[in-house]
């Protein structure tokens, strides 16, 4: 994928992608750096350099996705990693606060943002830290940093991967696939909320719909119902769990099947639909609780993802967004309910860098834009 | 055993005597087909000689010879002394003779719709019944329609919906009202242990029954109580249900109603639709879990697609986050609470409208999107919790509700099932989604009856041989 590199845009080089739950930030780390350059470098321009790329966390709650690292990409005639890092929106005023107390402004460099936060903090950047935001739309930003991560590879691996014989616990492997030909694809991007797009061309897009029900839906509930703080601690106890204590199966209506509309006895026929019997609840677990909650978000978007598919007569079915980031008892109940639903007409593809195509998106935005400094 | 034998051996255990055997069988076959009885005799309804008697008229011209037989008690009341038995010569007229003789059901008249939550029953009380059929009356037939209409409660959980009864309603030959009672599953065998105490398998009756709970307990109700089901497919009794209803609801509040300015507490109406000409139409029926169903023809519909997050899913979530344990708390809770509080909405992350796609600020961007946060868990109210929950349901369905009605160019949309019964809250939530979504492309419409047409579908089936 080509960029259009005007003037090159003064360093540090990020992109921002500010969402309803987390903030995710992409890094330019100049590798080619000659000692001329160094030289006269501004000092807050190395001392952000050193301290992003010398730490792996940052503050309580700030991480650097190491293993998502892209080593020695070439963009605009400079050669350098690619960092992903992520922390929560609800740290947003500490990191602008930083922002302020390591000068950014100063380096007069622009600031190229997306999600809903570019919006919603652009007053913020703007009296606290002096920053003026370029605020970019979220979904272009998706598509375009997709289609740029995937044109040059993770590490000379692909990003793209899906799961084969999703439906067979025990020979379920996850296999690259190349993307070869993209168009048409439904691109539903599980974040907070989901998004759904059907993607026509680079340049050709239409969001279909979206649902209200989706990673915050599960932190949220599963916060409620287990007491549990993190996403992490969420997943772990859903790992644990067994949904069907807590649903209602086909089965439990029906004592079996129903046949005549090829539902079987194991689908679910009322998500949580045991939870109104007193016994039931006592009998349950948290881990199930958790587990049903995954399991109903995550059918849910899946159900709705197919319809769309169906309406818009789309084969390919792309899930991004840090809802599915070291999620797999969600990827594989997508890349199951995908085929099994569709009778194998329908193939869920996933990618490596899940929730942070917005902001690559963003970056490539800085770098395509005609203001210097 | 033979429909036609059992149906005359069941008469013949009401009735002493051939004679009246014979005579009620000729009137309520004349009744079926239009033909009033009434003390001086039977005649056809349209015209004005009370005393001819006649065979219901098929469209093939039949000949007929007259036998006359004295009724045995000339008092009693709509009975005259002189009955005449018709028999046909010809064959078209014996073979209808004999289908209708099939087709009539001996009482009780029930439909049975057993679901995941809840069990339907519909039943038919006859109002018509005379003194001679009174006194012929099994025991435990008499005593099953007075416990059925002279209580509205049952047990601790059974309830008959009074304001939804149906009254002087004609069905097949006969006048009475139809009951509409409910109660909880998991109260079946409480149920099926009452059919055995009143011997109900002695009346020989068939038991229509639809919902998974016709094929769960088939055997329950076989073993505990003797009774062998008639099994129907739940939603083709639905839309058997829902087109009957709607026919023959002709006074009293519309069977079929909308919500005109749904979301304006000072302008919102409710206001009566016609269903006349209904196809095509997007049946969505929210049980424990929903069911989305395209009716093209009164024959032909399919089943769209289904969702899992329905009336069970509301329920027991709020069950778990609230401690309530009634669908009724529930909705109570959730009247008082504010949805807000709970769920991340558009403004929350954007600070205002998502312009650029149309999603105004006040939508909800991530529902319970708030709740991963410690402080406001910690400042949010049960009713808070329980509206949300009633808001991510009910909007979630409305979502995929309008999805469909879109991929299947349909613009009616009828939502039944008893997860909207005494829950105007989502009535008009989906009112309201519905129309603001596809910008009054589509309309919501809504059904009285609610969740009883899958267990008015199955009472219609009765006349019908497995």
């Amino acid at each position: 994928m080509k960029l259009k590199c005007s003037r090159k845009p003064a360093f540090p080089w990020f992109g921002m992608d500010i969402g309803g739950t987390l903030v995710k930030l992409v890094y330019f780390e100049p590798k080619d750096i000659t000692a001329e350059e160094e030289q006269e470098e501004v000092e807050n321009l190395k001392s952000i350099r050193r301290y992003l790329t010398s730490n792996t966390a940052y503050g309580k709650t700030g991480v650097r996705d190491v293993h998502l690292e892209l080593h020695n990409l070439t963009i605009c005639g400079r050669t350098g990693n690619l960092h992903f890092i992520r922390f929560p929106t609800a740290a947003m005023h500490r990191f602008i606060q930083m922002g302020r107390d390591k000068h950014f402004s100063s380096l007069h460099t622009t600031l190229c943002a997306t999600g809903g936060g570019a919006y919603k903090f652009e007053n913020d950047f703007r009296t606290m830290a002096d920053l003026e935001l370029l605020k970019l739309d979220e979904l272009d930003c998706l598509i375009q940093g997709l289609l740029y991560i995937d044109s040059v590879s993770f590490n000379g691996h692909p990003e793209c991967y899906y799961f084969e014989n999703p439906s067979d616990t025990q020979n379920c492997i996850k296999r690259p696939c190349s993307l070869d030909n993209l168009f048409p694809m439904l691109l539903v991007n599980i974040g907070s909320g989901v998004s759904i797009l059907a993607v026509y061309a680079k340049d050709d897009y239409k969001r279909v719909t979206g649902t209200s029900l989706g990673g915050g839906t599960f932190l949220g509930l599963c916060c409620l119902l287990t007491g549990c703080e993190t996403f992490e601690e969420a997943l772990e106890m859903a790992s644990k769990g067994d949904s069907t204590n807590v649903d209602k199966l086909v089965k439990d209506i029906y004592g079996g099947d129903y046949q005549r509309f090829g539902l079987q006895g194991s689908a679910v026929a009322s998500s949580f639909g045991h939870m109104m019997s007193k016994e039931k609840r006592e009998s349950i677990s948290k881990e199930d609780l958790a587990r049903a909650t995954l399991v109903t978000i995550t059918n849910n978007i899946g159900s709705i993802a197919r319809m769309c598919a169906v309406n818009e007569k789309i084969e390919r079915v792309v899930f991004v967004g840090n809802f599915l980031r070291i999620n797999t008892v969600s990827t594989k109940l997508l890349a199951y309910a995908m085929d099994f639903w569709s009778k194998g007409q329908l193939r869920a593809l996933f990618l490596e860098h899940e929730g942070y195509f917005g902001a690559v998106g963003a970056f490539l935005e800085l770098l395509k834009s005609s203001d210097d400094a | 055993m033979n429909r036609t034998d059992n149906l005359i051996g069941s008469l013949r255990f009401q009735w002493t005597g051939e004679e009246h055997s014979l005579s009620f069988l000729v009137k309520d076959i004349m009744e079926v087909n239009g033909f009033h009885c009434d003390g001086e005799g039977c005649a056809e309804e349209q015209e004005e000689e009370p005393t001819a008697l006649r065979l219901p008229r098929s469209k093939t011209e039949t000949s007929c010879s007259i036998i006359a037989t004295p009724g045995a008690d000339s008092a009693a009341a709509g009975g005259s002394a002189l009955r005449e038995q018709r028999v046909s010569k010809s064959t078209p007229a014996m073979l209808r003779l004999d289908s209708l003789k099939k087709n009539r059901p001996p009482f009780p008249w029930f439909g049975m719709d057993i679901g995941g939550t809840l069990v339907k029953l519909v039943y038919f009380e006859p109002k018509d019944i005379t003194a001679e059929e009174e006194q012929e009356e099994v025991d435990s037939l008499k005593s099953i329609r007075r416990f059925l209409t002279s209580h509205t409660a049952y047990g601790k959980t059974g309830i008959r919906d009074v304001h939804l009864e149906l009254s002087d309603l004609t069905l097949w030959g006969r006048k009475g009202n139809l009951h509409f009672i409910r109660f909880p599953t998991h109260e079946l065998p409480a149920f099926l242990q009452m059919g055995r105490d009143k011997h109900f398998s002695s009346l020989h009756t068939t038991l229509c029954a639809t919902g998974g709970g016709a094929f769960k307990y088939e055997d329950g109700f076989r073993t505990m109580a003797n009774l062998q089901l008639l099994k129907l497919d739940e939603l083709e009794c639905l839309i058997k249900g829902v087109l009957y209803i709607d026919s023959v609801v002709s006074s009293g509040p519309p069977e079929c109603y909308y919500f005109e300015h749904p979301t304006d507490p000072e302008r919102c109406e409710q206001k009566a639709y016609n269903l006349e000409n209904p196809y095509p139409l997007l049946l969505v029926n929210i049980g424990s879990g929903v069911s989305i169903l395209a009716v093209y023809s009164k024959d032909s519909y399919k089943r769209v697609t289904g969702t899992s997050l329905g009336g069970g899913t509301f329920l027991g979530l709020c069950c778990l986050l609230t401690g309530c344990s009634t669908f009724e708390e529930a909705l109570a809770m959730a009247t008082e609470g504010e949805s807000t509080r709970v769920d991340k909405l558009v403004k929350d992350i954007y600070g205002g409208d998502y312009e650029r796609f149309g999603l105004p600020g006040w939508a909800v961007a991530s529902s319970f999107g708030s709740m991963m946060c410690k402080e406001k868990r910690d400042s949010v109210s049960k009713e808070d919790l329980a509206r949300a929950t009633l808001v991510t349901i009910t909007n979630n369905i409305g979502s995929i509700t309008r999805m469909c009605a879109l991929n299947e160019n349909i613009e009616r949309v009828v939502f039944v099932g008893n997860f909207l019964r005494v829950n105007t809250l989502s009535m008009k939530l989906l009112a309201y989604a519905l129309d603001y979504w596809s910008k009054g492309q589509l309309k919501a419409l809504f059904l009285r009856h609610e969740g009883y047409f899958g267990a008015v579908g199955a009472l219609l089936e009765l006349p019908n041989p497995s």
